[in-house]
């Protein structure tokens, strides 16, 4: 029995790294590659966390497995060891893993900075013609704010803005500015294709800056909890080329001026 | 025990122990309002292990929503009549007013009293070799507000017939918390929840200041401080923390209080701590204010984080000392292990800033609190290794305690390790809010903590009650409540890979989520799993409580002071008030050898002729 | 490790709860329909009826069913899904069930899929009976089981009856109910928490719409609702649903609206002479027996017939809403913006004529004098308690700061003209069709202006350089 509970502490690591390298084949890892080159930047630092942490996994659980198996097949009436411990083996174990964290820490610092610090966001970013709209999340749709087609957008609504609801839309291949607002409590904006996540704070406007690399419709859903309908924050920003996203701002300004006159279908 | 008894007459403290106590006590002041430590303590216990099964039922009623999303909910569909014209679908904010008052049942009524207020209780004064704590009145009074709190609570979530209690969440961020508008329970509930809050926070605060002072001044002659158990140290960190942590969120607690106030005293009391202007929730008349609702986020953090720890470090201590008697060796590293708890502690103060990653603080902010949170990993990571240098080379004891200790220390592996993730800001912008959180904490404080309270409730229920549990309950117990929780909360890494945010009525409506509903049931089998399997537990314990099998003083053959008095103790404690000549975890060693055992009770004066030599 | 029998008893007991639990995962929303507080204000036999005579609720059960069996009455302009179409051909599979050709009438298109066919007419009629193999082309259909009764060449069967409305009822119960409520009367477990209320449908009235002032909604005016939300409400915007299920949602929104003024009217037929408060007044020089004896003939006579009569008016107002006939076109194209006509704008604004002042307030802010006036409950004639405005639902009813740039029924030009032409149905914003078009584009100018005013009532700021784009050059 004692042999047991050694292979037990064996067993349930086991059986948990294989359930990580089945993961990706069904679908339980990431919901796609990262669509963004920050997102490609934090996959790559998660993967090397992962694996440093995956190491120390099985070193310390094979490890507890090891010493049961030691204790679980002592002979009987062997006595324990007597010992309080070694300095040189705190030595060790305290140098080498702060070596790691102090590794990992540094590691994360040029990514944070350009995707948080203003003065460290891309060139692109800073130019005014980058902020393309203003996303306010409310209690529980992400309303879209674009500039009027050839202006820039202001923080306070203009005449002539464009609205909508639950669809943004951005040009693809450069880094693009929104700026993230909430008009009741926090929400958070959240792509998961696109690794970008910043909760909009009230009485803030946070600009958040990304780019994306390819064509294509992502989800955007709300990360932070915003009251009972969080879950129904459900919208999606679409990734287009320039000129895809200039003839949408252009329909939009069309609807959006619409008078009822002409065909009615125009307007949907 | 022979040996020990002339060395104390010899110092004439024979005294001082208290068997003069033992004048006749009335059922109510003996078992209901008792300032005995040992009751105060077994009260707190049972009141934790009862509101543990609360807890839990409520986390069943979430794993079911997210299993079976918006199927007709067992029992609460419809016993309370709440949802009948819905055929027993709930409703979205009945949704976060579970997942709100598990986390604050589990947190507040669970977790932090089961071991500062349940073990704190029973095992300082009869390990420190005292007879009662320093301040018995208020030592009575920290378990007797806990009950305000929970009636607090109740109210709170039973308001307006259980369909508006808080769904803000335990973190109950502004503004969802502040205006009432803003969510169904935003109103007196939540004032309530807040008043409950307070009380627990007053029951913490009157056992810190008990058991610091307790500590500090009544440990037995020969007791110093680095001759104390590791149970002890971590007792002692945590009261620190609690007491110098626990003002700031009370404080936080009525800014909040007063903020919310305005909607009854508009005129009197309308203060705007977290809450800027121009806010329109729910249609309401647009909010006029100043504040900024990030300053909630950076004093509830200020506590919770320390919290973390308050809800950690206790179970580390206590399993340290049953790992060391379980393997009959002594603890490896015994002065790294107090010096990494007092790291954790020393730099828990200046980690709260890594739940804010992506709240909009400033980035340089980031920067610092990632440091300092991949350095606390260093402290756990030493604790680690000394855990399993403890267990290594050992005359492993193999019964439930062991396995409770060792499963632990391999969650809190788990637990740890998930955590450097989110200590590094660019990964955790991705997992902020997702359900890899809800697996790292949950190994952390179920993993963790919980295993370790199961091992301590084993371990020291002899000298509680006189008998002891059934291992071989508490062995099916130990392995169907691990491969549960295993079930439950590893799949949850692979969710919050997946991207699934916390706090979703109902994930599958997203696209990119719809897949996961079949691990979702699977999780939801493992919870219901391990919830059943507490049973075993809360079985053995109330009928080996009146039918176990009779023990002696120690059962276990530990070096701890308790073990000198009788099981249960006697008001008082220590029939002889004991000296202390030795460290608790000379087990095995050569002077224990000559005594033709392998412990040595902390009592033991040297035996003449015998060295203890030791690898150091 | 001996293992005891009651543990063993405690594993077996977990895993049958367990495949119990997974089993009975798929039920669907268990749930049931309430009837109005006016069927409930009825004398109970009128409600009930006898067991000879269909009573209100019977009625009403019979032509519309409960949640979990919706009854399709095909008068009503509901999609209730599936195709209508007339058996063939009929010949014998090996196994001797019979395979049905389907589909021979002209013009018929069939579905890509077919679950079941159900027929009405024939021997069969009321059967329905599971497809098991289905070829689109030929329209050959091979049941899964043999009819009870013989299928003739000719029948009229329905494949796959229903699917639009049950899969219309199935979102509605994941995205509606929980505000709207199972029945549509806009009393969901969250709906007391709401400002305003959320949509009670029951009353056939949805506030914003493109149809005239006295026709209801338009399939697409409710769709608009759905898909974009209604800003400054809790009602969200569904924009990324699937085609199909939001065109079931609204189908099933329009079945719960026809279902409740269906039994609206009904009730209306009764409760002058019956309902308990005229029992009791009319007790006083009735005999109970007489009054019931009347019921009865009421409701096995007049009332069965006004059924298919009612039935008939909501099934025309709501086919005819939809049709072009009913929609709101402006006679000419939206007057320029400028200056000009903003300034117009504002003084047909103040005007005693339109007086929109009156609620909106002089600079629109939502606060005129109407909104601190107590008004008169119109069914009970009672003053509310709190003042303000108040509509058909009885909330208090805000009219709308014109200051936010918040336009709850959208904010296109057209959408504020069909405000204005229209009225906001239910609400006491009223109808201003009699007035000239080019005056409903002139304040519909002015309003758009009104979040961007640099002082109340500045109509002299210059229209800004959007506006600018589409001013006429002053003429010089």
């Amino acid at each position: 029995m004692k042999k047991f509970w050694a292979l037990f502490f064996f067993f349930w690591p086991t059986v948990a790294m294989y359930c990580c390298l089945i993961a990706p084949s069904r679908g339980w890892w990431f919901p796609s590659p990262p669509m963004s080159r920050t997102g490609v930047q934090i996959d790559g630092l998660f993967y090397l966390i992962l694996i440093i942490v995956t190491i120390t996994f099985v070193g310390t659980q094979y490890a507890i497995g090891y010493v049961l198996w030691k204790g679980a097949t002592k002979e009987q009436d062997s006595k324990a060891m007597f010992s309080h411990g070694s300095h040189k083996l705190e030595i060790i174990w305290t140098i080498v893993p702060s070596f790691i964290l102090v590794f990992i820490s540094l590691s994360q610092l040029d990514v944070l900075a350009e995707i948080r610090v203003i003065s460290s966001f891309p060139e692109d970013a800073q130019k005014p013609a980058a902020k393309i709209a203003e996303v306010m999340a409310r209690q529980f749709e992400w309303r879209i704010r674009y500039a009027k087609p050839g202006t820039d957008l202001t923080t306070e609504p203009s005449p002539g803005d464009l609205y909508f609801v639950n669809e943004l839309h951005v040009p693809t291949g450069k880094p693009v500015v929104i700026n993230l607002r909430t008009q009741d409590v926090q929400h958070a904006f959240f792509s998961p294709q696109l690794r970008v996540k910043q909760d909009a704070v009230p009485g803030l406007v946070i600009p958040v800056w990304f780019d994306v690399k390819e064509v294509g419709e992502y989800d955007l859903v709300c990360a932070e909890l915003c009251g009972w309908g969080h879950y129904k924050m459900k919208a999606r920003i679409v990734a287009q080329s320039q000129g895809g996203v200039d003839n949408y701002l252009k329909q939009l300004e069309a609807e959006q001026n619409e008078d009822g006159t002409k065909a009615e279908s125009a307007a949907e | 025990m022979a040996t020990v008894t002339p060395a104390l007459d010899a110092h004439g403290h024979a005294d001082d122990h208290s068997h003069g106590h033992g004048h006749h006590q009335s059922f109510i002041s003996k078992y209901v309002f008792s300032q005995d430590h040992k009751i105060i303590g077994i009260q707190f216990l049972c009141t934790t292990l009862l509101m543990l099964m609360v807890g839990g039922a409520l986390a069943l009623a979430v794993r079911w929503q997210l299993a079976f999303p918006w199927q007709n909910m067992p029992v609460v569909g419809q016993l309370f009549g709440l949802f009948q014209t819905e055929g027993g679908q709930i409703s979205p904010e009945f949704y976060t007013m579970l997942f709100t008052m598990h986390a604050s049942v589990m947190i507040f009524l669970v977790i932090i009293p089961i071991l500062a207020g349940a073990f704190g209780n029973f095992l300082i004064p009869l390990q420190i070799g005292c007879d009662d704590m320093a301040f018995p009145i208020l030592n009575m009074l920290s378990y007797w507000f806990m009950w305000p709190a929970m009636v607090c609570f109740a109210c709170s979530f039973f308001w307006a017939g259980g369909t508006a209690g808080p769904g803000n969440g335990w973190t109950s961020y502004p503004l969802l918390s502040d205006l009432p508008q803003a969510a169904p329970g935003s109103g007196s509930p939540q004032t309530f929840w807040l008043l409950g809050l307070t009380l627990v926070g007053v029951s913490s605060m009157m056992g810190s200041v008990n058991y610091l002072t307790t500590i500090i001044n009544m440990r037995a002659p020969g007791m110093t401080l680095f001759r104390m158990p590791l149970t002890i140290w971590s007792m002692f960190i945590t009261a620190i923390l609690q007491a110098f942590a626990l003002p700031v969120l009370t404080a936080a607690g009525f800014m909040l209080v007063f903020d919310r106030l305005g909607t009854i005293f508009p005129t009197t009391i309308h203060s705007v701590f977290f809450i800027p202007a121009n806010i329109i929730v729910n249609n309401a008349e647009p909010t006029v204010g100043g504040g900024q609702p990030l300053l909630w986020q950076h004093l509830f953090w200020f506590y919770s984080h320390p919290a973390v720890y308050i809800m950690l470090l206790p179970a580390m201590g206590m399993v340290s000392d049953m790992l060391s008697c379980m393997s009959r060796k002594p603890v490896f590293g015994y002065k790294p292990m107090v010096y990494s708890m007092a790291a954790i502690a020393g730099l828990g103060f200046i980690v709260w800033g890594h739940h804010m990653f992506t709240s909009g603080m400033n980035p340089a902010l980031g920067m610092t609190f990632m440091t300092s949170t991949m350095m606390i990993a260093l402290p756990s990571a030493i604790k680690t290794f000394n855990w399993i240098g403890t267990m290594w080379g050992g005359d492993l004891k193999f019964n439930a305690v062991l396995l409770n200790c060792a499963g632990f220390v391999a969650m809190f592996i788990v637990g740890g390790l998930s955590g450097i993730f989110m200590a590094a800001v660019p990964v955790d912008i991705y997992f902020h809010d997702t359900y890899f959180i809800v697996a790292h904490f949950h190994y952390v404080l179920f993993g963790s903590t919980l295993f370790g309270v199961f091992g301590a409730i084993q371990f020291w229920f002899p000298k509680m009650f006189g008998r002891e549990m059934n291992d071989t309950v508490q062995k099916w117990h130990f392995v169907l409540s691990f491969i549960g929780f295993n079930g439950t909360f590893f799949p949850m890494h692979l969710l919050g890979i997946a991207g699934m945010p916390r706090r979703y009525a109902d994930p599958y409506l997203h696209g990119y989520l719809s897949h996961l509903l079949d691990m979702n049931r699977f999780i939801t089998i493992s919870a219901i799993l391990m919830g059943v399997s507490q049973f075993l537990l809360l079985g053995n314990f109330f009928y080996s409580m009146f039918r176990g099998k009779k023990v002696g003083r120690n059962p276990w053959n530990a070096n701890g002071l308790e073990w000198t008095a009788p099981s249960p103790p006697g008001h008082g404690n220590f029939d002889i008030a004991p000296i202390v000549y030795r460290g608790p975890y000379e087990y095995s060693s050569p002077e224990s050898d000559a005594l033709g055992q392998d412990y040595i009770l902390q009592t033991v004066p040297h035996v003449a002729g015998v060295k203890a030599v030791a690898h150091h | 490790m001996s293992r005891t029998p009651s543990l063993n008893l405690f594993v077996l007991a977990f895993l049958l709860s367990a495949a119990a639990m997974s089993g009975c995962s798929d039920s669907a929303f268990d749930s049931s329909f309430v009837y109005s507080p006016g069927t409930l204000d009825l004398m109970p036999e009128a409600q009930n009826g006898s067991k000879d005579v269909h009573g209100v609720k019977a009625l009403l059960d019979e032509r519309f069913g409960d949640p979990q069996h919706l009854e399709a009455w095909l008068k009503m302009p509901i999609d209730f899904g599936g195709t209508m179409t007339t058996v063939g051909e009929i010949t014998t599979a090996e196994s001797g069930i019979p395979v049905i050709k389907l589909g021979v009438e002209e013009g018929i298109s069939l579905p890509e899929q077919a679950g079941s066919i159900q027929f009405v007419s024939g021997a069969c009629a009321g059967e329905t009976l599971v497809v098991s193999q289905w070829d689109p082309k030929t329209g050959e259909a091979n049941l899964a089981a043999a009819p009870s009764q013989s299928v003739a060449s000719g029948d009229i069967c329905f494949i796959d009856r229903g699917t639009v409305i049950q899969s219309g009822r199935m979102l509605y119960m994941r995205h509606c109910s929980h505000c709207h409520g199972t029945s549509g009367d806009g009393n969901g477990p969250t709906a007391r928490y709401l400002t305003p209320k959320p949509r009670d449908y029951r009353n056939g009235v949805f506030k914003f719409t493109s149809t005239n002032d006295m026709s209801k909604a338009a399939r697409d005016d409710i769709s608009r609702v759905v898909k974009y939300g209604i800003p400054g409400t809790y009602m969200p915007s569904f924009l990324l649903m699937k085609d199909e299920e939001h065109n079931a949602i609204i189908e099933y929104v329009r079945f719960l609206t026809l279902r409740g003024e269906f039994e609206r009217k009904l009730v209306a037929e009764l409760s002058s002479d019956y309902s308990k408060v005229a029992l009791s007044s009319r007790l006083k020089d009735e005999k109970k027996a007489d009054i019931l004896k009347e019921l009865n003939e009421f409701l096995a006579e007049d009332l069965k017939e006004s059924a298919n009569s009612l039935g008939d008016e909501l099934a025309e107002i709501w086919a005819t809403s939809d049709t072009e006939e009913a929609l709101i076109v402006p006679s000419i194209a939206r007057i320029p913006d400028s200056t000009e006509s903003r300034r117009r704008g504002r003084e047909l604004y103040l005007s005693k004529a339109l007086n929109c002042a009156d609620c909106h307030g002089i600079d629109g802010a939502g606060n005129g004098p109407q909104t601190i006036a107590y008004e008169k409950n119109p069914t009970t004639g009672q003053l509310y308690n709190e003042a303000g405005l108040h509509d058909v639902w009885d909330n208090q009813n805000q009219p709308r700061n014109l200051q936010l740039g918040m336009y709850r029924g959208g904010r296109r030009p057209i959408d504020l003209f069909r405000r204005i032409h229209a009225g906001i149905k239910g609400s006491r914003m009223p109808s201003f069709k009699n007035t000239p078009h080019e005056d409903i584009w002139n304040i519909v100018n002015y309003v758009l202006s009104i979040p961007f005013e640099t002082e109340p009532g500045g109509t002299g700021i210059a229209p800004s350089a959007a506006a600018a784009a589409v001013t006429v050059p002053p003429a010089n």
